[in-house]
């Protein structure tokens, strides 16, 4: 079993969505669909294989180009990826996707199938431990309804216990089901139409703290652009770091922030700034990931980062002054 | 350069420049050392060639700086899942795939010759009998095709049934979705979704670390290993210093940690007698060598060790075995409750007792101290004391809170 294989290659790819075509293609037709789906220079590459029939996948009817294949042309399930899919029946969250009938097709079609790991084989040694209650048929069924409704735009109507306890009730429309590795639960983002202005709220909701949710037949009437909604949510000053490459800081750093969107400069042999783009809802996370780097990084802006960085150490000041700790120097 | 390829033949030497554009992102080619400016330049086109929309370029006094901007927040996929899709490939290799594949679509039980015979009737491409056999061989053994003996004659067929069930089950193309994105060796995942024709818009990862996809085939490897209980060889570079070295052990367990997303295997050492973790950003090759000796009983001894493990050292700098660190803090009754369930919930099995209003007890005993340091770190503002039998630890706790007194100048007055 290859995990690095060409059966799994891109330009394969390409060729088979070209080849189940059962439309007779003109050699623009290729070109765009190889730009779509390639990278930038598989043209030069693919083109001329086709052209002059190195690759005989097309009868050629002058300039035009028909599939040799039959449109129900499908590749089979590998070894490798029947293991996959061994490994993944036994997962928690599989349940959150398939019922028991589903769950007993598969494990029968991968009856002699060992799977690629076991769950014991992996340790996450710093997730959380209050992870979603995976098994618990409510929980499953508000993730089932708010997929549906993601899937298809639809409203749904929430019933939703807030951090400090208040029960809310509102409409809103699914735009994405967001998992936390960190946290192993899965939050909605949700879009909260406000009135009287119509206009659309991004609000994150915990999946584990709804207590009920209720499919309505209204749907949403035009797309929203939900990138373009987290862009304009971050802060036009991004968070300015300076990291001196002292005992590998640089690299974990680097790893540390990998999942925000960063840049970064070198200044000088050994120091580097790099640029961190947040917004308010990821301020408090972001805080903490740099407290716990200590003297490693150093907060240059924004003023607003800098000064919840002050205040703590401040407060760290007050309650134990320097004198009291015996390693003063 | 006429002889530039866009696709690769092998993934390992392709990871090491995608790391390093992924990861520091601001290297310009002088300093890429150790590499030729040509090899330099050839990488870089091809990385810019797969991930074109995630790359950027700066230009800078000495040269252009070329990284890979990605937004984890903003992710359907992992872009990096790209380079794994550049597999090279011969003009035989792509045209059999499809021929033969089409050939056997309708559920046919055919012997080589026939195959060969159909390839040319049919789709009118002559093929040695050899190459045919390799290729079905090859694919038998990948799981593409099923071989069949029935006397002296074998013969090979597709079963699709799996593949129709998958693209017809909108539960399992969602899984799939979501597995891709925040589950272990998500990119078989993708690959079974891009086979499906399905493309998820539904998920989205936090706390996603697209990086460590490319150490998907060391892990592959390990986790092949430990399904076999076999020793193996690893050879590794160290990531501070690029100096190449080479360990023996027994795969026990991959380690996996959530908030930077590395992952770590954590094996026995015969010749220490200790157990110990590699990162699997540094390992670059896996070897199986012997048979595991006592497997089942070295996975119960970490089982009974894991519970002193903060992270993965198994070994402090003090003299002690284990050691025992106790902080307590401030946290105001009712309304910073969220900061007791904070201790609860990442203090990884310490316990938290209240002292008396207001003020909370963390407790907590492992092999090293060193490790909580971070941790601990983030409650800075409410620490009332740290007590650490590791003294090192206490004492670099609180120099390193002096050393930021003093970047920002924090007096205690305001």
């Amino acid at each position: 079993m290859e995990l690095f294989s060409e059966i799994y290659s891109c330009y394969y790819q390409v060729l088979r969505h070209l080849l189940r075509s059962q439309d007779t293609l003109t050699i623009q037709d290729i070109r765009h669909r190889i730009s779509g789906e390639g990278f930038e220079e598989s043209l030069l590459s693919i083109i001329p294989k086709l052209e002059d029939g190195t690759w005989n996948l097309f009868e050629k009817d002058g300039k035009l180009y028909r599939s040799r294949l039959s449109s129900s042309f499908t590749t089979p399930v590998s070894d490798l990826e029947k293991s996959y899919l061994k490994a993944l029946l036994s997962d928690p969250r599989i349940g959150l996707f398939l019922d028991r009938e589903q769950l007993e097709a598969l494990d029968n079609m991968l009856a002699d199938v060992a799977p690629l790991w076991r769950p014991e084989q992996f340790y996450y040694f710093d997730r959380f431990a209050d992870s979603d209650p995976y098994e618990d048929e409510n929980y499953r069924d508000c993730f089932r309804t708010l997929l549906q409704a993601q899937k298809q735009n639809r409203y749904v109507d929430i019933d939703y216990t807030s951090p400090n306890g208040t029960r809310v009730h509102h409409h809103y429309i699914p735009a994405r089901l967001e998992y936390s590795v960190k946290n192993d639960k899965f939050r909605v983002l949700a879009l909260k139409p406000t009135h009287p202005a119509k206009h659309l709220k991004l609000e994150t909701l915990n999946v584990s703290r709804i207590q009920s949710v209720r499919l309505l037949p209204k749907t949403l009437s035009s797309p929203v652009d939900l990138d373009a909604m987290i862009q304009r949510s971050y802060y036009k000053e991004p968070l300015r770091l300076r990291i001196v490459n002292k005992r590998n800081a640089l690299e974990r750093a680097m790893l540390h922030f990998a999942n925000y969107e960063k840049n970064t400069t070198k200044i000088d042999e050994d120091t580097y700034e790099c640029l961190i783009y947040y917004n308010r809802n990821m301020e408090t996370e972001l805080l903490i990931e740099v407290m716990s780097f200590g003297p490693m990084l150093t907060v240059l802006e924004n003023e607003r980062f800098l000064n919840s960085l002050k205040d703590r150490l401040q407060k760290q000041m007050r309650i134990v002054p320097p004198a009291e700790n015996i390693y003063n120097t | 350069m006429s002889d530039f390829q866009e696709l690769v033949k092998s993934f390992s030497k392709t990871r090491e420049y995608v790391r390093d554009f992924f990861v520091y992102g601001f290297k310009t080619r002088d300093e890429f050392t150790g590499k030729s400016p040509r090899t330099y330049d050839n990488e870089r086109r091809r990385l810019e060639s797969w991930l074109g929309e995630h790359v950027r370029k700066d230009h800078v006094s000495n040269g252009c700086n070329i990284s890979l901007a990605i937004d984890s927040n903003l992710l359907d996929t992992n872009p990096l899942f790209r380079v794994w899709k550049t597999k090279s490939f011969t003009d035989n290799d792509i045209v059999l795939h499809f021929l033969i594949l089409d050939l056997l679509q309708d559920g046919a039980e055919l012997t080589v010759e026939e195959i060969t015979s159909g390839l040319l009737e049919e789709y009118e491409a002559l093929f040695d009998i050899q190459t045919v056999r390799r290729k079905c061989n090859a694919y038998e053994k990948e799981g593409l095709l099923k071989k069949k003996k029935s006397g002296k004659t074998v013969v090979f067929s597709i079963d699709n049934s799996l593949a129709h069930w998958i693209k017809s089950n909108e539960g399992m193309l969602d899984a799939l979705a979501f597995y891709q994105m925040a589950g272990n060796l998500g990119i078989i995942g993708n690959y079974l979704s891009e086979q499906s024709d399905h493309h998820n818009q539904t998920f989205r990862v936090k706390h996603s670390f697209c990086v460590h996809t490319l150490e998907e085939e060391i892990l592959f490897a390990l986790l092949d290993a430990m399904n076999r209980k076999t020793d193996v060889r690893l050879e590794m570079k160290s990531s501070k210093n690029g100096a190449l070295n080479t360990a023996d052990c027994t795969p026990l367990q991959i380690f996996t940690s959530t908030r930077s997303g590395r992952r770590f295997l954590c094996g026995y050492v015969k010749k220490s007698r200790r157990f110990t973790c590699y990162r699997l950003d540094t390992v670059k090759i896996v070897t199986p060598s012997d048979p595991s000796e006592g497997y089942e009983e070295l996975l119960a001894q970490l089982g009974r060790n894991r519970c002193y493990l903060w992270g993965v050292s198994f070994q402090g700098n003090s003299q002690h075995h284990l050691n025992k660190l106790t902080m307590t803090i401030q946290a105001l009754e009712p309304s910073e409750q969220y900061i007791v369930e904070r201790l609860k919930r990442e203090g990884r099995g310490g316990t938290v007792t209240r002292i008396k209003r207001n003020v909370y007890q963390y407790e907590i005993e492992v092999f090293d101290c060193n490790e909580i340091l971070p941790w601990i770190r983030t409650f800075t503002g409410r620490i009332l004391s740290l007590e650490c039998t590791d003294r090192s630890v206490e004492k670099r706790f609180y120099r390193d809170l002096q050393t930021m007194y003093r970047i920002y100048q924090i007096d205690g007055n305001t």
